[in-house]
């Protein structure tokens, strides 16, 4: 898939400053309303908002959430590799993640709430779909294997 | 992770939970939003005051993609034009629909700011699903009271598109 078919392409300048927002938000849910609250937005946040790329899922496409994370980590200039393979199946290293760099930058000391938001979402968009997406912790990132159940 | 460039429909459904727990849950995440933000301006704002706030948002104009007008009347003023909102045009183009409360997170933020840094401003928010909006930071309480009463005229049946931090 190109870019340009992603149901959302952003262009123009990046500010990474929103991470930490992403944080704030996250960790306000938490704080008041528990992780309940948490997953409720993030199941919302991963099935409404990326319709497109759940849907695909569910019918054993991956190529608007592989094309999802080629594009936008390119844009944050982090330190990646992006293994795709025919079978829609694909390993994703994620050697620095931008989410963890901005936190480090704001010195926000809690990767588990923000690591949590991507498990959950991709548990989300798997949900009920023939993929399952495996996350193996890195030093400053994860692996991400998407691969078929 | 959730990019930075769809940052803004992640916080549109934290808002949507947060309208279901009412209007307190809102307001106080508010709170909670001035006082990070705090960390990204208030030095600047109260070192350097109206030319500060030029500073700070001449950075976020460029970095967040904003059609928009920045003016400084040194010592006076300070008026933010936003003539196309990337934020409010990302979450109405949204799978997950509109947060019609979207827009009131702006000075939900930034009037605590002005608070804490001194200065008094008046946010016309124009339509709630309209990218655009105005805010004036004025130096001086009496010119942002006779601003206030200008914004007032264009709003005369919708005072909820008006707030202040006075």
């Amino acid at each position: 898939m190109k870019p340009e078919e992603m149901r959302y392409c952003s262009t123009g300048e990046v500010h990474l400053d929103f991470h930490g927002s992403t944080y704030v938000g996250l960790k306000y849910l938490f704080d008041h309303f528990g992780m309940e609250a948490v997953d409720e937005v993030l199941d919302s946040t991963a099935k409404k908002v990326y319709k497109s790329i759940y849907e695909r899922l569910q019918r054993g496409d991956s190529s608007e959430l592989i094309c999802h994370w080629r594009y936008y980590l390119e844009r944050e200039k982090c330190d990646f590799t992006l293994t795709e393979n025919p079978d829609g199946t694909a390993v994703l290293e994620l050697r620095e993640c931008p989410a963890l760099r901005q936190l480090a930058k704001e010195k926000i000391d809690d990767r588990p709430l923000i690591c949590h938001s991507t498990e959950k979402m991709n548990s989300c968009w798997c949900e009920g779909s023939p993929f399952e997406i495996v996350i193996e912790p890195l030093e400053n990132g994860c692996r991400q294997t998407l691969r078929r159940k | 992770m959730i990019p930075s460039d769809h940052f803004v429909k992640f916080y549109a459904e934290v808002f949507k939970y947060l309208q279901k727990q009412g209007q307190a849950a809102i307001d106080e995440y508010y709170t909670t939003i001035a006082e990070h933000q705090k960390t990204h301006c208030l030095d600047l704002f109260t070192s350097k005051g109206l030319a500060g706030m030029k500073e700070y948002w001449d950075k976020i104009i460029f970095e967040e993609n904003c059609d928009a007008d920045a003016i400084l009347d040194e010592g006076k003023s300070y008026t933010f034009i936003m003539h196309h909102c990337p934020s409010l045009a990302k979450v109405l183009d949204n799978d997950a629909g509109v947060c019609d409360i979207y827009c009131d997170h702006c000075p939900g933020w930034v009037l605590p700011v002005m608070t804490a840094a001194g200065f008094y401003t008046v946010c016309d928010s124009v339509g709630a699903d309209i990218p655009r909006c105005v805010e004036k930071t004025f130096a001086k309480l009496e010119d942002a009271q006779k601003y206030l009463e200008v914004v007032k005229k264009r709003h005369p049946d919708h005072p909820e598109l008006i707030k202040c931090n006075f």
